[in-house]
């Protein structure tokens, strides 16, 4: 994925596509009638919320992937998935709090998307600890993809059982009546998409350096071993 | 397969019982969470009984990381784990045995907080206890087939009560709400309107209990090989 295309070709374009969506948001798109401004925090939330799930989704293929095949690439892709999607996780909180200050008067509620966010952000903290331990690199590769794969299958059931304790969020694309005028559905799939380019453009990016370091890692050791022969 | 898990199983309860330590240790953390939580309460108060059941689970999930780690550890302490993995049978049959043994040893400590959320938290059996005792067994069969997957995750690591407490308890998420809702159903007493709204839900708790243990059976058959190997 470190090529001449990737990352600058998606950064560049996921880039020039979100200036854009900062038109079609604050241009393009009606100000809401009972939250205003605040509203316009739902065209950055929306993306970061959707592609933190499928950066957990790719973590959860790469993890099967190296367990099948056990090349140290598919490991690097899942832990790179894995963190880009914490970054997206994090902000998907954080701006879900803003928005749930000014809609419901609480900076946090038990809502079954919140919830289920929020336990994702932990197991995958949890996945993060587990890499940062000190064991041979393959144990924890193997350790780190079961711990992968067993998070992303709990998410159907998180959210289903959040979603039986009680919910309260808005249905933003609601299947009958409700949900959003057209205009500001055409500014959240735009922003939708467009964050997805910056979104291929960081995980490129760190898949990138993690492959660099491992390389350089391995450079080191040839040289030790090198200098031990040569003495 | 079975017959070596049973194996295992009976070797891991014989190795705890006759030691008792590690048993000992779990039971007393869990006794004494229940009873720090009680300080909360004034003279004479009652907790809810959605509370005690949290308190309940969570007792019952500090116990879990310990009886795990406990099992793990034993073979670790001696050396023994190639030994294990030599046996003649599939090495899932591992992963049944400590899953049996730790559903055995969980039961035999929820047997002894049962009692403590009656007597700290001022608790009364209500007539929801047969539904409540169905998910009882199915949200501990759910904690045994997860324990026992990632309780071999933290074989052989430093500060591996810790990691695994911070692996395993966002999973168990989904499961700890039904045993709450389901554990609360036993506390609510017969006079009180929440008992038919309890009762509805029921059947929802139960099912989504199930479905995590068929999840977690099937997690553990088919990652178990790969978390419990020769590898350091």
């Amino acid at each position: 994925m470190q090529t001449r295309f990737f990352p600058a070709a998606p950064a560049l374009a996921g880039g020039a596509g979100m200036a854009c969506c900062q038109w079609l948001a604050y241009g393009y798109a009606p100000l809401e009638q009972t939250m205003g401004l605040a509203q316009k925090i739902f065209y950055f939330h929306l993306p970061v919320a959707w592609w933190c799930f499928v950066s957990f989704f790719v973590a959860c293929a790469a993890a099967i992937a190296y367990l099948k095949t056990r090349r140290p690439a598919w490991d690097m892709l899942c832990a790179a998935a894995v963190e880009i999607g914490m970054v997206c996780a994090t902000l998907a909180l954080l701006t879900g709090s803003v928005w749930g200050r000014h809609s419901w008067g609480v900076w946090w509620t038990w809502d079954p998307r919140l919830t289920t966010t929020l336990i994702l952000w932990f197991i995958y903290a949890g996945y993060v600890a587990l890499r940062a331990m000190d064991m041979p690199p393959e144990r924890r590769a193997v350790l780190g993809s079961v711990v992968a794969i067993a998070g992303f299958i709990d998410v159907p059931l998180v959210f289903l059982s959040a979603r039986l304790w009680r919910s309260i969020h808005p249905a933003v694309f609601a299947s009958r009546g409700g949900g959003l005028e057209p205009e500001m559905a055409v500014a959240a799939i735009a922003s939708v998409l467009c964050f997805g380019l910056v979104w291929l453009a960081l995980l490129s990016l760190r898949y990138g350096q993690m492959r660099m370091a491992a390389r350089l890692d391995q450079l080191l050791l040839k040289n030790m071993s090198d200098d031990d022969l040569a003495a | 397969m079975l017959r070596c898990a049973l194996a295992i199983c009976a070797k891991d309860l014989r190795l705890v019982l006759t030691r008792g330590a590690g048993l000992a240790q779990a039971l007393l953390l869990g006794l004494l969470l229940v009873f720090l939580f009680s300080l909360s309460l004034d003279a004479g108060e009652r907790l809810s009984a959605q509370a005690a059941a949290t308190m309940f689970w969570l007792a019952s999930a500090f116990c879990q990381v310990l009886v795990f780690t406990l099992l793990y550890a034993l073979e670790e302490a001696n050396g023994a784990r190639l030994g294990l993995l030599l046996l003649p049978a599939p090495i899932q049959a591992v992963w049944l045995g400590k899953a049996a043994v730790g559903l055995l040893l969980l039961l035999t400590a929820q047997a002894v907080f049962v009692p403590a959320i009656f007597v700290f938290l001022g608790q009364h059996l209500g007539p929801g206890w047969p539904l409540a005792l169905a998910g009882l067994f199915l949200v501990d069969a759910g904690m045994g087939a997860s324990g026992s997957l990632l309780g071999a995750l933290s074989v052989g690591q430093a500060g591996r009560e810790s990691l695994l407490s911070v692996v395993l308890f966002p999973l168990l998420v989904p499961l700890l709400l039904a045993g709450i809702r389901l554990t609360a159903l036993a506390l609510i007493p017969a006079a009180s309107p929440d008992l038919a709204f309890a009762r509805e839900g029921a059947g929802s708790w139960l099912g989504m209990a199930a479905a995590f243990d068929a999840l977690f059976l099937a997690a553990g058959l088919a990652l178990f090989p790969y978390v419990y190997s020769g590898e350091d």
